[in-house]
């Protein structure tokens, strides 16, 4: 296993260094638009894109299918990119795996993937809000273009974030105040933080989101553009009423259009997400009592040892380590994937914040206080990144006449998106665990076939039905639910055979990975019968037996 | 065949019938129904999309100036979705008035419910052009969103198939029920080609059924020291698909029902359920229109069957939402339906039915803050006028053979099985059991029409009262103002409040320089909460049933004044002093 994982990694990142060349930061819509449709034209025999849907802001929400012939009736595993907006990264991770394994499709082994499985991949599910990135004032945004009444004052997007300093980054806004809730980090004063009154500790700043309360209702910035989040949007643990949630459960285009496509998407086994929740650097742990309830609130215990299993598969293939325990948001696509579409469901950021020590040549001291952005700075500090920090500065501001405003502060979107150099490096991991994954898909065996005669023309058939990938052929949800199929096992025969005991039609419940289940038949008659099992997300298998 | 002859036979009788008898001179009008209506309509049969169809368009034809007729959007199928708007367009809009909507047919095989909104429909706007004012003064305040069937294309396998009582319940977009790969492969069969799914017997000396000594056309039980006769083999069908189980993967099956956006549950938590919360095209449009009409303040849907007028919550898990003060409003409209409907019982579904996630009921409160009732119609009370005894299948049989002259039953007769070999089909056909008999039909309408009218009727309305001017000295003149709600349902249900689900209450003045704005919350102590941001609009967060609020300006430059309040679901009302 090893020795392969470092033989694909030589060879994918070979061809892509002129890529990676060509690109010096995320893509835009528009460059993703050219990267589909350059991938299209170099692998027409392999790749099938098409625009899922469009937004309410106008941009495409693309699909690609990778794979070879009938795409539908082999398992396939779906790739999402963009689950949330402010997630750049997101977005290069899925069109990134699409380009370096279609690079490396002339090997055997990617050759044979592409042959035997179908790829899935929505690179990006907000470009509504991506595009924030690229936009003249970046702000860090999750919502799509949707018009929303954030404060439910009868007024749409009236009190947006302002760019007070013209710098083009909307970033924070502190105010000296007797009453805030706010002090300047003693580890690293260019961060504030929330003091702990529990420990008699006092404030001195406000901080919020640079801007002016445009509408004057003493707010501020609460109803500006960005309407729904995509990764807020789903139906599991779905909470209506916030900001970002929309009126109910999979109200938004790009959600109903990825989840129509997926739930007639029977082959379907797994879906990976690249976002803002990580149950692969720490898998999901199993709860007697959480799927006792009738809303099951923990993943099987059958689902959760493949978790473990995948994510010990991620902790090598990627070699990642320190990630920040993650909090799924309610209505996140993630855990939809497992508990409403009843599929392995995995998600990883990809890339988060290394954990710093203090530089001893630098006189630095430990952190007293966690701090992402003291970490953050210092982190950036040692990786020469200087330009992602506005240093605080007064300014006139109408809505606090006479009070010190400061505004300055950490950039949009560098906490979770890394500076683009080190973009390329992180795609490959990925890539190469991704196809780590797709090696562990179920696949059915039929072995052990015996066949008895009891006597002329009455024979025992017992067949073991053999599941050789590591992952279960569906999730122990899905054996409960009716969008996805089960194994159907069929013995064909001639008009003058026919089954005395057991069923010539049965459908099975899933089974686990290296697992088997065994099926008899009496069978009265002779000559050939075959018996034929599968299932969309394991794929077919037939033997022929004589009797 | 035979069935669409039968009812153009009894549609081509009724006609002549009416045709006669329509000289107004030769009638005496009996109270309570319109004397002479526009819209002729047989309230003692069941109608097919296109007779729906038919009757809505007549109706706004007959009506212009009361009822616009819309398509909401398309079923699975392709058909349009009706809608009628019904109000006095002559006074107000629509839109800004409190409204009702009213649908039926969520379940395709309750088709009756269909016929009960259309009843309503028509007898808002027949009432209304014969002169009653009761109904005229109604429809100057309120609006009636009426849409008949929102399941059509299963109402017409239901109307035109073979099926049962029970079946379709779902829509008609195809589901692999036993998940074999294969759609509807194995669905009912009318083995004997008579339109219906009846019973198939066969007998059997170690069976558990015998032949009520009673009722020959009945089956029943044998006690533990009898010999059965008969077993009993299910629906009538054939395993077409040879997999060892009958009529398993049929028409369907998904609960429209169990597809609504509050508190919603996949399929394997949630039998019925569809792909996530409006995946079914049919309830899709209906959220969308019910969002863009947010003056919906009351909603009913119609089911079958059992006499109940159902409040949600529908899951236990939700019992947090439905809070005391909104369950005070739905009490005293439930108990009010109680007395008006005979044999119905105001009943809450998680504890009295059973606990379900994703129904219309939960999301139109729980989603819009709508207070809703779901009423399933018919009763067994109806047949006797009394509560139904122990034994009500019993009631079923005597009942069909002392008023409906043995007309609900299919005889049980021989028949050649391909697997089950010499069986017997019979039982009761699928317009008996959950749907009402004919001559039924227009009195329970009617009732529950008239609960619908009650319930509209309460929704908010809206009056500007008291406006007191006081001079208080320095240029300054103080101006107090009341607002009323003189119904019993608030602008707001506390669910609505508590979740900012629809924008506040406006409460303006104009016709004077405003200085200042509160709301006066001890108009005799003088305790008032000062609104410092746009005082001429002083903002409420909700007007209570059955109550007011006091608000006050402080002004200069003249004391002639104008209040006016306006409220998305409470509309709009003003007045000058």
């Amino acid at each position: 296993m090893k020795k392969l994982y470092l033989f694909n990694l030589l060879f994918l990142l070979v061809p892509l260094m002129s890529v990676a060349q060509q690109q010096q930061d995320y893509s835009s819509n528009a460059v993703l638009a050219k990267r589909v449709k350059s991938l299209s034209d170099k692998y027409p025999q392999l790749l099938k894109s098409k625009a899922l849907t469009q937004t309410i802001g106008g941009k495409t929400v693309w699909m690609l299918t990778l794979g070879t012939g009938n795409t539908e009736s082999k398992p396939a595993l779906a790739v999402v990119g963009g689950v949330d907006g402010k997630h750049l990264l997101g977005v290069e991770l899925a069109i990134g795996f699409a380009e370096k394994l279609l690079d490396a499709s002339s090997t055997d082994s990617i050759k044979n993937l592409l042959n035997t499985q179908t790829f899935y991949v929505f690179p990006n599910m907000s470009p509504d809000a991506t595009e924030q990135y690229f936009a003249s004032v970046k702000n860090e945004r999750s919502g799509n273009t949707t018009v929303t009444d954030d404060d439910r004052d009868g007024k749409l997007n009236e009190d947006d974030a302002d760019d007070l300093d013209n710098n083009g980054k909307i970033t924070w806004m502190r105010v000296k105040s007797q009453t805030g809730k706010y002090k300047v980090n003693p580890d690293d004063p260019r961060s504030i933080i929330l003091v702990d009154p529990g420990k008699g500790e006092t404030g001195n700043y406000l901080l919020f989101a640079e801007g002016v309360d445009n509408d004057k209702d003493g707010l501020f910035n609460e109803d500006g553009v960005g309407g729904v989040n995509f990764n807020r949007n789903s139906s599991y643990n779905y909470k209506p009423f916030g900001v970002g949630t929309g009126d109910y459960a999979v109200s938004e285009k790009e959600n109903r259009a990825l989840f129509d496509f997926l739930f007639d998407a029977f082959n379907v086994y797994a879906v990976m997400s690249f976002g803002p929740s990580n149950n692969l650097s720490s898998p999901v742990q199993f709860s007697a009592p959480g799927v006792a309830k009738r809303v099951i609130s923990s993943w099987y215990e059958n689902d959760a040892k493949a978790n473990a299993l995948v994510s010990e598969h991620y902790i090598t293939t990627t070699k990642t380590k320190d990630a920040p325990k993650t909090n799924p948001e309610s209505g996140d696509f993630s855990q939809w994937g497992y508990f409403h579409y009843g599929r392995l469901s995995f998600s990883t950021p990809g890339w988060w914040v290394p954990k710093t020590n203090p530089d001893t040549a630098r006189k630095e001291k430990k952190f007293v206080n966690e701090d992402a952005v003291a970490n953050y700075l210092r982190w950036a500090r040692s990786q020469g990144i200087t330009n992602t920090f506005t240093t605080w500065k007064a300014i006139d501001h109408p809505d606090f006449k006479g009070q010190i405003v400061e505004v300055g502060g950490l950039d949009p979107f560098v906490l979770i998106n890394p500076p683009y150099k080190l973009v390329d490096e992180i795609v490959t991991k990925h890539t190469n665990f991704l196809i780590d994954l797709a090696k562990m898909a179920p696949r059915l065996e039929i072995t052990n076939v015996k066949t008895d005669r009891l006597s002329d023309g009455l024979t025992r058939v017992t067949i073991q039905l053999l599941n050789i990938g590591e992952l279960p052929t569906f999730t122990s949800v899905g054996d409960r639910s009716y969008f996805l199929k089960k194994i159907l096992v069929k013995v064909n025969m001639n008009a003058n055979q026919s089954v005395v005991s057991g069923r010539k039609l049965q459908t099975i419940e899933s089974i686990a990975g290296k697992d088997f289940k065994e099926l008899s038949w009496l069978i009265k008659g002779s000559g050939k019968i075959s018996i034929e099992a599968g299932s969309p997300t394991t794929g077919s298998k037939s033997v022929d037996i004589t009797l | 065949m035979r069935i669409k002859h039968t009812i153009l036979l009894g549609a081509m009788i009724l006609c002549s019938g009416t045709m006669k008898a329509q000289k107004p001179e030769n009638i005496l009008a009996a109270v309570g129904t319109p004397p002479n209506p526009k819209v002729q309509i047989s309230w003692n049969r069941y109608n097919d999309y296109a007779a729906i169809t038919e009757i809505c368009k007549k109706l706004a034809a007959a009506h212009p100036d009361l009822v616009k007729l819309e398509s909401m959007g398309k079923s699975f199928k392709g058909k349009d979705l009706w809608v009628m708007t019904i109000t006095n367009t002559k006074v107000g809009t629509a839109e800004k008035k409190p409204a009702m909507y009213i649908d039926g047919n969520i379940h395709s095989n309750e088709i009756q419910g269909s016929e009960f909104a259309l009843y309503t429909a028509w007898y808002l706007a027949e009432m209304y052009a014969s002169g009653n004012k009761a109904i005229q003064s109604l429809l100057m305040d309120k609006t009636f969103y009426i849409a008949p069937t929102i399941n059509p294309d299963a109402r017409d396998n239901f109307i035109h198939q073979a099926n049962t009582a029970h079946s379709p319940r779902t829509g008609l977009i195809p589901i692999d029920n036993d998940r074999d790969g294969a759609v509807n492969e194995d669905g009912f069969d009318d083995l004997d080609g008579d339109g219906q799914i009846v019973m198939m017997r066969r007998k059997n000396v170690n069976g558990r059924y015998k032949i009520d000594p009673s009722d020959s056309r009945r089956m029943i039980m044998i006690g533990n020291d009898e010999k059965g006769e008969y077993e009993l083999l299910g629906s009538e069908g054939i395993d077409n698909d040879g997999d060892g189980f009958v009529n398993e993967d049929g028409e369907g099956a998904y609960d429209p029902n169990r597809d609504w956006g509050w508190n919603w549950q996949p399929n394997y938590i949630q039998n019925g359920a569809y792909k996530y919360p409006f995946s079914l095209p049919e309830n899709r449009a209906i959220v969308d229109f019910v969002m863009k009409h947010p003056n919906i303040a009351a909603a009913q849907s119609y089911h079958n069957n059992g006499g109940m007028i159902l409040r949600g919550p529908g899951a236990l898990e939700d019992v947090d939402t439905y809070n005391a003060q909104d369950v005070r409003v739905y009490d005293a409209l439930g108990q009010k339906g109680e007395e008006m409907l005979p044999g119905y019982k105001y009943l809450v579904v998680y504890k009295d039915l059973y606990s379900v996630f994703g129904g219309e009921l939960d999301w139109f409160y729980g989603g819009r803050g709508v207070y809703t009732f779901s009423n399933e119609l018919w009763t067994g009370y109806s047949m006797y006028n009394k509560t139904d005894g122990e034994d009500s299948q019993n009631q079923l049989y005597n009942f069909d053979k002392d008023l409906l002259m043995k007309d609900a039953f299919v005889d049980w007769h021989p028949f050649k099985h391909p697997q089950y070999g010499d069986i017997e089909i019979g039982g009761f056909k699928k317009t008996y059991t959950r749907l009402h008999p004919g001559f039924l039909l227009e009195s329970d309408a009617h009732r529950n029409m008239a609960f619908s009218v009650y319930h509209a009727y309460n929704t908010p309305k809206l009056s500007v009262g008291e406006i007191e001017v006081k001079d208080i000295g320095g240029g300054l003149t103080e101006v107090t103002a009341i607002v009323n709600n003189e119904r019993m349902i608030p602008t707001h249900s506390s669910q609505d409040v508590k979740n900012n689900i629809e924008i506040p209450d406006i409460i303006s003045l104009s016709g004077a320089q405003v200085v200042a704005g509160m709301i006066v919350t001890n108009r005799d102590l003088g305790i008032t909460i000062e609104q410092k941001l746009d005082p001429s609009n002083i903002i409420v967060n909700n007007i209570p049933g059955n109550g007011f609020v006091t608000v006050r300006w402080l002004i200069k430059g003249g004391n002639k004044v104008t209040v006016t309040v306006s409220s998305k679901k409470g509309g709009i009302a003003s007045k000058t002093n």
